[in-house]
């Protein structure tokens, strides 16, 4: 059984130290000295408290569900139930509420009104004494710092502190009544007062001996008039007047003391010679500074300012440029030529690394490039219907952007325009790029190349309109005369006609080099548009060109091209859509039979961009255009052919350096040979869809034919004469032969040679079977040549044959069921993966506590409110029944006495009778 | 009637007497002798139904047809007030000989009769050669006179069937620019009036017995292809054009309809058809033709014979052929040979493309067919591709893939590691020729699993991005249950570069990349002496084929 209440109390006042043996005296002492004691006191309320709070078992509220059984998962086990003690907190809360509701309670329908704001004026822990003192230091405070000198305000409203209707102000004390020693009385202040009573003394007894007369004057009005009282403007002029004077006086004793001491500096070197008995030659005296030191200095400063002006300008020019020139900076050293020669060599290892990576169609780590990818698989997932198709950038339905599978390195792109800027220092293109793919033995060489190209105008536009203007001369003097300097930069094509109108065709360069030239993005905000825009017309002229006239002049498209090529890089864009516009046009307009200008823009777009990448979006649509064309073209006059052999010559261009497969080159290759042939084959070749053309254009097999290199304008004249066309027959079966001798080189290393050469091999041994004749003598070699070498490649392909061994990949793991693991689970954390979803659950939790939290103190505040209305009610029907009770008391005891009176009167009456 | 024939030739005379006057005379001329003529017509066919002594008016009116000038423009005022004529007698029974009649009442009958069929002649002649609207009024009107007789004269419905609808319908086949006159017999007539459907197949059948020009055999399969909605089997017969005796059952059975229309497609199947006409059958063979037969395994032989034509046609046949053997039982022999031989060189490239290639799905769907021809297929497939055009491909590969997935013993053609240390040797030191053998027609015999799929390996490296990527697939772990065939299949050259290109004017994503050398010469010449003479940049391959100048 516990020990009793009472017994509990007492030992835990003893074990807190609240009752101790008592102390001796000395001991007392000594602790009050040490300040122990108070330290004691503090110590001794607070363990008071403590056990007050512990034996009082309603202060403390016992939580609602008792503890329960340790576990693992248990967190709250570990800490302790915090101890609520509703009473503490009700009373807490009333206190607040007295202070705030009850004060908007009371002022509820009130307006206006005072407030004190009066430094501790509700404060009752502050006796008047401290009030007034701390109020006296609060205001001395004030106006000890004055935040401005010319706060004008302030002045206005600085309210003082008086007393008696007297500032309180310690300079006023100073110089005027003090003396008047009504504060004598108390001990305190009398040393003080003494000290400063004998200080101001001092004072006056300087300004005594300084200035007789107007101390004098001054005293004497004090003397004569000692019972009035100054008025304060009085004493303020007073003060000003004598701080004047003190002033003036200080002046001028320190310019006595100058004059002196320049009196001794310049009997100095006098002195020094004195000294050592030596005489001096004779000294330059100084007029001017004579005359400066005389004169008041405030004057002399003012005569010697401007020259000091022009110095100080000087000096913060100086200044400023000093600061805003940009430090000087170590310059590269001058690279040696090694040096030079292996950074080029760097720079295109660098270059051509990329283009291989881009063949390639390798991913560059993009975070971008993946995030996109990862958005369209998103989106796959997200479509009920999975277009299995689509995952390989087949269009769906009509026509939707294709997700990338090819990459395009943009950091190429950034280099090849910084090195374009570089180069510009110089001239603006061709010079610089023909540089570049210069052999490197042969620097000297490009060097007078390049000037010649810098002659033809492509200079350096200088960043004034004149410079554009010489540059137009210096280009005068190779051109011919009648070519104009300027030329608008056209906004269209038909534009672009006017302008070049009356222009000779091989002129045109010029005038290209010219628009360029004046409108070099250097010179203008806007040039840099134009001319995109303009490199966007010369595509379109290019095919133009090479379909309006019969026969195209190719130095100038090539030029032109060129130009374009120089404009892609600064303005890969617009070149770049402009061909797309053009293959659009192309496969919507005419897919199957393709004019010159078309295959002009194809042979354009080989140059101008990397036909080896993987996937880009000029060259890819391109090599479908001429797939397309390959495919389906009508195959029925010579010229058709013609057309397709250009088509076919150049999809082996696009591939000489990636070496990809085009079966639409064999299938038309074979089938044109098939056609052209002087006889038909009378087997099955090959597995090619062969397609008759309706018009025979067979060899004839009686002429003598000669094969000659074929000509861009076989596509468009077709000779009529029919040797000619003979010979146009045979060169272009020596063209396919030959086409086909490259291909074969091209494709040696795929694994399916055998099967895509050997109808190859049949068609061309048909063909040698029917060259057998005499007249085709001079075509038959190279058939025999190109069926030699096809021979070899096909032994090799079939020596290198192996198996196909394309699964050796990682057996692929079974996916798991194990659950996933938490290290250091927290049972009252929450794991949500989607944070998302964590965070609004965290912010749902949190509104719904703050609402009950709300809720519950309106309703207490309700309630307090409640009750200060009962109270007040309670209050007022208190004092209506005392006012009540008092009357009714009033007037009983009136009546009491008027019935007494009544009484009495009564009894007198009857006393009477 | 003296009279009424010399007013016809005293027109015919104004009219060719009158041979060029200024125009509006003449439409001021034509004006008042239309006028003249109508009131004419009303005239004579008043009198006609007044009394019976006008009858010889039929004769005038019948003249008046113009039908001796070719019929080319016929009065058509004239063509409808006869066939009121005609309309009214025989509904007042005019046409009706009795054995009790007096012998000059059956000469009357017997003249009417001639006239009326006179009269029916010339309406032919209209429908073969008129123009349209002529044609198709007198289409219009002889159908009404078939009515006419029906309905009005007892016992004849068989008879006019017989005559004047068969007369009816070969002037519809062989009328000349009839496309109009067909539609109007085919939506107003046939496909109204179920009766008149009947005796339409009735008389197609008859007409296709005897062996036609292929002109008139296209009109015909037009006019019968039009009809397509057989009726279900609980189908009622309700819209009529005549209301045929109750006694006909076969009008109102489904099976007899269907019946006359099974012979009359089987008589065109029969007939001499060109190669076109063969396809263009074959292509409405499942949806239109097959439905009307109750009894599809007649039209085994017409499959078969066009299966085995070869090509096209016996893609075509294919679906028809699929239909028999699922439905029907049809056990065809060497049918796998048969489809394997299809696969030539022209499928690929054929417009029925996607279309075979569904069937195909369908046919080496079953996981029962034995490996061997399973890998047959695929890889001349694939050697197929090596000369197809990328859509052609982009369907070849998922659906090698499915063969794969559902054949795994033919994943030897992708992966074989050869085991035998002297056949490694073997190989190692000689290299290898292919296995499979092109010309085997077997499939079961091709060798083709012992082979590998280098064709698909060397397209992996095709030009177009995207058939490489989907060429890859072979090569990559087969991950995915199976692709969705229908997603490849449509894929056109056009419909590829519209997916690159776009149709408008679209922001690129990124700016493309751009060739680092600016070539020194593109087609020319240009400064080739500082090269040494030699031509070794960029583009030199085409100006050594090519001459610009």
């Amino acid at each position: 059984m516990p020990p009793s209440q009472l017994k509990q109390l007492k030992a835990s006042l003893k074990d807190s130290g609240v009752i101790a043996p008592q102390q001796s005296k000395k001991q007392k002492r000594q602790n009050a000295k040490s300040g122990a004691a108070a330290q004691n006191r503090n110590q001794r309320n607070a363990a008071l408290q403590a056990i007050r709070d512990r034996f009082n078992p309603f202060e403390i509220k016992a939580p609602s569900n008792r503890s329960k059984f340790e576990a693992t998962t248990r967190d709250s086990g570990s800490k302790p139930a915090p101890r609520a003690r509703p009473g503490v907190t009700k009373s807490l809360g009333e206190e607040r509420r007295r202070a705030t509701l009850l004060q908007e309670m009371n002022s509820r329908n009130k307006v206006g009104g005072l407030v004190d704001r009066r430094f501790g004026e509700n404060d009752p822990t502050m006796t008047p004494e401290e009030r007034a003192a701390e109020r006296f230091a609060r205001e001395s405070q004030r106006k000890m710092r004055k935040e401005s000198m010319f706060n004008l305000e302030d002045e206005e409203e600085d309210f003082q502190l008086t007393h008696l209707g007297q500032s309180l102000d310690l300079e006023g004390a100073k110089l005027d009544d003090f003396e008047a020693g009504d504060l004598g009385g108390e001990e305190s202040d009398e040393e003080s007062s003494r000290k400063r009573k004998r200080f101001i003394d001092d004072e006056e007894d300087m300004d005594m001996d300084m200035d007789m007369d107007m101390d004098f004057i001054d005293h004497g009005e004090n003397e004569n008039q000692p019972e009035r009282k100054k008025s304060k403007a009085e004493v303020m002029k007073e003060v000003i007047a004598k701080s004047k004077f003190y002033k003036h006086e200080r002046q001028q004793a320190k310019e006595d003391d100058e004059d002196l001491r320049d009196l001794l500096d310049q009997e100095l070197p006098d002195l020094f010679e004195a000294l050592r008995g030596m005489k001096v030659p004779g000294k330059q005296p100084e007029p001017v500074k004579q005359d400066l030191d005389a004169m008041n200095p405030d004057r002399a400063a003012l005569l010697q300012e401007p020259e000091k002006k022009d110095t100080e300008r000087e000096y913060d020019q100086r200044l400023k440029q000093l600061t805003f020139d940009k430090r000087s900076q170590p310059t590269d050293r001058t690279k040696t030529e090694e040096e030079k020669v292996e950074e080029e060599a760097a720079r295109l290892k660098k270059l051509e690394e990329d283009r291989v990576r881009r063949m390639r169609g390798e991913q560059v780590s993009d975070d971008e490039e993946e995030e996109s990818d990862k958005d369209s698989f998103m989106q796959d997932d997200e479509d009920e219907e999975i277009d299995d198709a689509e995952a390989f950038g087949l269009p769906t339905q009509s026509y939707q952007p294709r997700p990338e599978i090819a990459v395009e390195d943009e950091d190429d792109f950034v280099i090849d325009d910084d090195l374009v800027e570089t180069r510009s220092n110089v001239s603006l293109d061709m010079g610089g790029s023909d540089m570049e793919e210069e052999d490197l033995s042969e620097e000297e060489e490009s060097e007078s190349d390049n000037e010649d190209e810098l002659i033809n105008g492509m200079t350096l536009p200088s960043t004034t309109a004149s410079g554009a203007a010489s540059t137009a001369v210096e280009v005068n003097q190779t051109a011919e005369g009648k070519l104009a300097f300027t030329y608008p930069c056209p906004s269209d094509h038909a534009s672009f006609l006017e302008t070049i109108k009356g222009v000779p065709t091989q002129d045109i360069p010029t005038v290209v080099q010219r628009i360029r030239a004046l409108h070099h993005p250097r010179l203008q905000p806007g040039n840099k548009e134009k001319l995109g825009r303009f490199a966007e017309i010369l595509v379109e002229h290019v095919s133009y060109m090479a379909n309006t006239s019969e026969l195209p002049s190719f130095a100038v498209i090539e030029n032109i091209l060129r130009h374009i090529h120089s404009l892609a890089k600064t303005h890969p864009v617009n070149v770049a859509m402009a061909f797309r516009a053009r293959l659009r046009e192309m496969s919507n307009d005419r897919p199957l039979n393709l004019l010159p200008g078309d295959l002009a823009i194809l042979s354009g777009i080989s140059t101008i961009f990397p036909t080896s990448d993987h996937f880009h979006s000029v060259t890819t649509p391109a090599y479908l255009c001429m797939a397309r064309f390959l495919g389906q073209c009508s195959v029925n006059t010579l010229s058709d052919f013609v057309t397709g052999a250009f088509a076919t010559s150049l999809c082996l261009q696009y591939q000489s350096v990636a070496k990809r497969y085009m079966p639409e080159f064999i299938n038309y290759t074979l089938n044109a040979l098939c056609n052209i042939a002087p006889t038909e084959p009378t087997s099955e070749v090959g597995f090619f869809p062969s397609r008759k053309s309706d018009e025979s254009v067979r060899l004839a097999p009686s002429k003598k034919v000669t094969p000659r290199k074929l000509q861009f304008r076989d596509i468009v004249t077709s000779a009529s004469d029919s040797s000619v066309q003979e010979d146009l027959k045979v060169s272009l079966i020596t063209l396919f032969v030959s086409l086909l001798d490259s291909a074969s080189d091209l494709w040696s290393e795929k694994s399916a040679f055998v099967e895509i050469f050997t109808p190859v091999r049949a068609v061309l041994q048909h063909i040698r079977q029917s060259f057998k004749g005499k007249a085709f003598a001079a075509a038959r070699d190279p058939v025999q040549t190109t069926l030699d070498k096809i021979d070899s490649h096909l032994a090799r392909a079939r020596l290198v044959r192996r198996p196909l061994l394309l699964h050796n990949h990682k057996p692929l793991a079974i996916k798991s069921a194990i659950p996933k693991f938490e290290e250091d689970f927290n049972p009252d954390k929450h794991y949500d993966p989607d944070r998302e979803r964590a965070e609004s659950n965290r912010l749902k939790k949190e509104f719904k506590r703050e609402r009950k939290g709300a809720m519950r103190e309106l309703r207490k505040d309700a309630s307090f409110v409640a009750r200060e209305k009962l109270r007040e009610k309670k209050e007022r029907d208190a004092e209506y029944e005392k006012k009540y009770k008092r009357l009714v008391a009033e007037i009983q005891s009136e009546e009491g006495r008027a019935a007494n009176d009544y009484e009495r009167e009564k009894r007198g009456r009857q006393g009477k009778r | 009637m003296p009279a009424p024939i010399e007013l016809s030739s005293s027109k015919k005379r104004k009219s060719s007497k009158n041979g060029a006057p200024s125009s509006k005379r003449r439409a001021v001329a034509e004006e008042d002798g239309f006028a003249e003529t109508l009131s004419t017509i009303e005239k004579l066919e008043n009198q006609i139904a007044e009394s019976r002594k006008y009858y010889n008016n039929i004769a005038t009116l019948i003249s008046m047809l113009n039908v001796d000038k070719s019929a080319k423009k016929p009065e058509l005022a004239v063509a409808v007030s006869l066939c009121r004529v005609f309309s009214r007698l025989i509904a007042a029974g005019n046409f009706v000989d009795s054995s009790r009649a007096a012998e000059n009442e059956k000469i009357v009958v017997a003249w009417l009769k001639e006239r009326a069929l006179e009269y029916q002649r010339a309406l032919m002649a209209i429908m073969r050669e008129a123009d349209t609207a002529s044609q198709v009024t007198a289409l219009t009107l002889a159908m009404r006179l078939v009515k006419e007789r029906i309905t009005h004269i007892p016992g004849a419905e068989h008879n006019i069937w017989a005559t004047l609808f068969k007369d009816i319908f070969e002037a519809v086949v062989e009328a000349q620019d009839g496309q109009d006159l067909q539609t109007e017999f085919v939506t107003k007539f046939v496909k109204e009036y179920e009766d008149v459907r009947y005796h339409f197949y009735v008389q197609a059948s008859e007409y296709a017995d005897i062996r036609r020009s292929s002109d008139t055999l296209e009109t015909l399969i037009s006019l019968l292809s039009t009809c397509d909605d057989v009726p279900s089997e609980d189908h009622e017969f309700e819209t009529f054009f005549v209301e045929p005796a109750t006694t006909n059952k076969r009008m109102l059975s489904v099976n007899a309809h269907k019946k006359r229309a099974q012979e009359a497609w089987l008589a065109i199947l029969r007939n001499n058809l060109s190669q076109a006409q063969r396809k263009s059958l074959l292509r409405i063979m499942v949806h239109t033709i097959e439905p009307w037969f109750s009894r599809p395994e007649l039209l085994m032989d017409f499959l078969t014979d066009s299966y085995n034509v070869g090509g096209a046609t016996s893609l075509l046949a294919l679906s028809g052929l699929f239909y028999l053997i699922q439905h029907k039982n049809l056990d065809y022999p060497q049918f796998y040979t048969k489809l394997y031989s299809l696969l030539d060189a022209d499928l690929l490239h054929s417009k029925h493309r996607s279309r075979f290639f569904r069937l195909l799905n369908t046919f080496l769907s079953s996981t029962h067919l034995p490996a061997s021809l399973v890998a047959s297929f695929i890889k001349r497939l694939s050697r197929l591709a090596l000369n197809a055009p990328p859509s052609a491909i982009v369907v070849i590969v998922p659906f090698m893939y499915n063969l794969f997935k559902s054949h795994p013993t033919c994943t030897f053609m992708m992966h074989r590691e050869i085991r035998d240390k002297e056949l490694a040797a073997d190989i190692e030191a000689r290299g290898m020729d292919d296995p499979f053998d092109m010309t085997e027609l077997d499939p079961l015999h091709t060798n083709a699993i012992e082979s590998s799929l280098w064709e698909i390996e060397t397209l992996q490296s095709h030009y177009h991005p995207n058939v490489a990527a989907i060429a890859r697939i072979i090569s990559e772990q087969f991950t995915k249950q199976a692709y969705n065939l229908e997603d490849f299949l449509d894929h056109t050259y056009q419909g590829m570069l519209q997916g690159e290109l776009g149709t408008g004017e679209k922001p690129l994503r990124k700016p493309p990349v751009v060739e680092y050398q600016i070539p020194k010469r593109i087609f020319t010449d240009r400064m080739l002496e500082e090269d040494g003479g030699v031509d070794s940049g960029p583009g030199s391959f085409m100006r050594g084929l090519w001459d610009f100048s």
